[in-house]
């Protein structure tokens, strides 16, 4: 049978479209990897279902909503887990993920300039506390599992690829801002050493988010 | 076994889905005051949480969607289910929008509700009902918000809606095809039973 094609429409940056870009090269799938400026986006926003980004499109199907992407292309392509209560701890961990990092949202917004703030005193009193509520529980998440370079399972899910593009970015620009979390570093270290996912990291374009 | 507090809240899709499938489960509820000791026994310090054979799961759509995929309620294919999710990760954004004022309602905060409503309330509906009463009427008005059979975010939505009308009548008066679909979810005879002798609650 003919492969779907795939269509992935999102801003020119990594943030919530990136782990689906992942999942489509590891899995060797031709993907059209559309990026819109911002100064195009209002003129598209009313054409997509829920008026946000990312869109995917599955023989010109649409589904929007990233998470629902990822698992999606998961599903299909390997990347959710070994069994069924594997698979929902992967999302049970991405929504904890997601409820972190709608805490630390603003404090990156004004990192990747899209909104004006006090970065000192945002990383201080909004991201530094939303860290210390979750990474502990990431530290402690990555050590029972037997530090094996996966958050969940034995084998590379989506949620590994969420955390550990969210790790590289606070890398980028926030460095030593999780040293007190060695075996979250290691555990993302791993997942971006595996060969494929490294040569997509080490060619794609660079972008501030 | 099931364990939250002694409400629907973020439990009660996980209720419905046992209830709706047949599936023998221990509907544990713990008193307000006792959560505090049970915070950090929970992997997450929070609830739900359900266990399966003793292993635990926390956060709630992972919950919905493991069981929904256990007993037939994700979705009649797998672009179906993922349009299923997207849809409750789409409530999920306004839901955090509103949750506040609803908050008030319960009891567990105070508020200002008239100004809630217009400065929160309002707005929040404005930006999410619009796509949710298209989606219903692409959706051939037949009583899903996704595909052709119950999913659990049919049953998400309906148990919202019902505390909305419950507090606020009327707030969704302009959204007539997705009052319709909560209504024909809702007649879901075993749906329908369970609603009728499940344990009164203010959330």
């Amino acid at each position: 049978s003919i492969m779907p094609s795939y269509k992935l429409t999102y801003f020119d940056g990594r943030a919530r479209a990136e782990v689906a870009r992942q999942i489509l090269y590891l899995a060797d799938i031709p993907f059209e990897d559309v990026r819109i400026s911002l100064h195009d986006w209002p003129s598209l926003k009313s054409t997509t279902p829920f008026g946000q980004m990312p869109l995917l499109e599955v023989d010109g199907q649409s589904l929007p909503q990233s998470f629902a992407i990822f698992r999606y292309l998961a599903k299909q392509f390997g990347f959710s887990g070994d069994s069924p209560f594997e698979s929902a701890w992967v999302d049970a961990l991405a929504d904890q993920h997601a409820d972190y990092f709608r805490e630390i949202l603003p404090v990156l917004l004004t990192i990747w300039g899209f909104t004006q703030g006090d970065r000192m005193a945002l990383v201080k009193e909004v991201a530094t506390p939303a860290r210390d509520k979750y990474f502990p529980l990431l530290e402690k998440i990555a050590k029972d599992n037997g530090l094996n370079g996966h958050f969940v399972g034995d084998s590379l899910t989506w949620v590994d690829l969420l955390i550990a593009e969210h790790v590289g970015s606070i890398n980028q620009h926030l460095p030593g801002f999780l040293s007190a979390y060695p075996s979250v570093i290691k555990t993302v270290n791993k997942i971006t050493s595996t060969p494929r996912l490294k040569e997509w990291i080490e060619k794609r374009k660079e972008t501030t988010f | 076994k099931l364990t939250y507090f002694d409400g629907r809240g973020r439990g009660e899709v996980a209720r419905q889905l046992f209830h709706l499938s047949g599936v023998p489960f221990e509907d544990n509820r713990i008193p307000m005051a006792e959560w505090p000791a049970h915070k950090a026994s929970m992997p997450f310090g929070k609830m739900p949480l359900l266990e399966v054979n003793g292993k635990p799961l926390p956060q709630s759509y992972a919950i919905f969607r493991y069981l929904a995929r256990e007993f037939g309620f994700v979705g009649d294919s797998p672009f179906a289910a993922a349009w299923v999710d997207a849809v409750a990760d789409q409530f999920k954004d306004y839901f955090d929008e509103i949750k506040s004022l609803l908050f008030v309602h319960f009891g567990f905060a105070q508020g200002d509700k008239e100004k809630m409503m217009k400065d929160v309330a309002i707005p929040a509906r404005d930006k999410f009902f619009p796509m949710l009463e298209k989606i219903a009427k692409d959706n051939h008005n037949n009583g899903h918000f996704v595909g052709a059979s119950l999913t659990w975010v049919d049953l998400l939505i309906a148990e919202h809606v019902s505390v909305l009308l419950k507090y606020m009548p009327g707030f969704l008066n302009d959204y007539p095809t997705v009052l319709s679909t909560v209504k024909k979810i809702n007649s879901i005879p075993k749906l329908k039973e369970w609603i009728d002798k499940r344990p009164d609650s203010t959330f």
